[in-house]
């Protein structure tokens, strides 16, 4: 039974922990696949905190709201990927800074 | 995840906190939310990634150049350390201890419940989203016509 054995805290940690590593990817990286990760990442440990207080109070809620945070993460996967793809088909780079060019491609056309 | 050049090994440790989330969630006794995250996010968030990493198929010298990597990551750590301190004393100031769980908690009986009574229009919202995302991502991905 994890009334007896666990507290919360290990896993306010954990949550704590993954939105930091996802903070630090985001600042710190210009492959935009591992910003995209680090974006993952950051989602997740909100998933996390949500399912813990959920548990906390017994209450259903947040863990329907988790499904529901699950479908928008899918959504936010499949444009993110398609934005990438687009970016690599017109200039061949996975560079964030090039990201910012994206909006150029329909004026040249 | 964030140390390395290659994207794919980045994917790899992706896939392994998208697996070890799903053991926490089960951890929590919530064996719906596990099968939604083993079924979506490992099966096809990551799997997703994976594969536009491999079809992409970057070579090393069309990465982007991050010389400063180390130093870059080492300086957004001290950043984030100060906030994710104050995260971690507000998110542990409000509950103590886990109660004993109600009976039925997190069985697709009472998820299902709550679901559908409750969170029935943040529920459709969510698949007209869902919908408009894959048109979106149609749009974008496709070629030009010419």
């Amino acid at each position: 039974m994890i009334s007896e054995v666990l507290t919360p805290e290990p896993f306010f940690m954990l949550a704590t922990l993954l939105f930091s590593i996802g903070l630090i990817g985001l600042i710190s990286r210009r492959n935009l696949f591992v910003v995209y990760m680090s974006i993952e990442l950051m989602l997740s440990s909100v998933n996390l905190v949500l399912v813990v207080f959920s548990r906390l109070r017994g209450d259903m809620g947040g863990s329907v709201m988790v499904l529901l945070m699950i479908a928008v993460i899918a959504a936010e996967a499949a444009l993110f990927l398609a934005m990438i793809i687009q970016l690599v088909r017109s200039r061949r780079s996975v560079d964030s800074d090039d990201f910012a060019q994206l909006r150029q491609t329909k004026e040249q056309l | 995840m964030l140390w390395s050049k290659q994207s794919i090994l980045s994917a790899f440790g992706f896939l392994i906190a998208m697996l070890a989330m799903a053991g926490v969630f089960a951890l929590l006794e919530n064996s719906f939310l596990f099968l939604a995250q083993i079924m979506v996010s490992v099966g096809a968030v990551v799997v997703l990634s994976l594969m536009v990493i491999i079809t992409v198929n970057m070579k090393d010298e069309d990465l982007p150049d991050e010389p400063k990597k180390l130093r870059w990551i080492l300086f957004s750590a001290i950043l984030v350390a100060p906030f994710s301190f104050l995260m971690y004393r507000a998110l542990t100031h409000m509950h103590q201890s886990f109660g004993v769980s109600q009976e039925g908690y997190g069985t697709l009986k009472s998820m299902g419940g709550e679901l559908f009574s409750h969170w029935v229009l943040p529920f459709e919202i969510a698949s007209v989203l869902l919908l408009a995302a894959m048109v979106a991502a149609i749009v974008i991905a496709r070629k030009e016509p010419n």
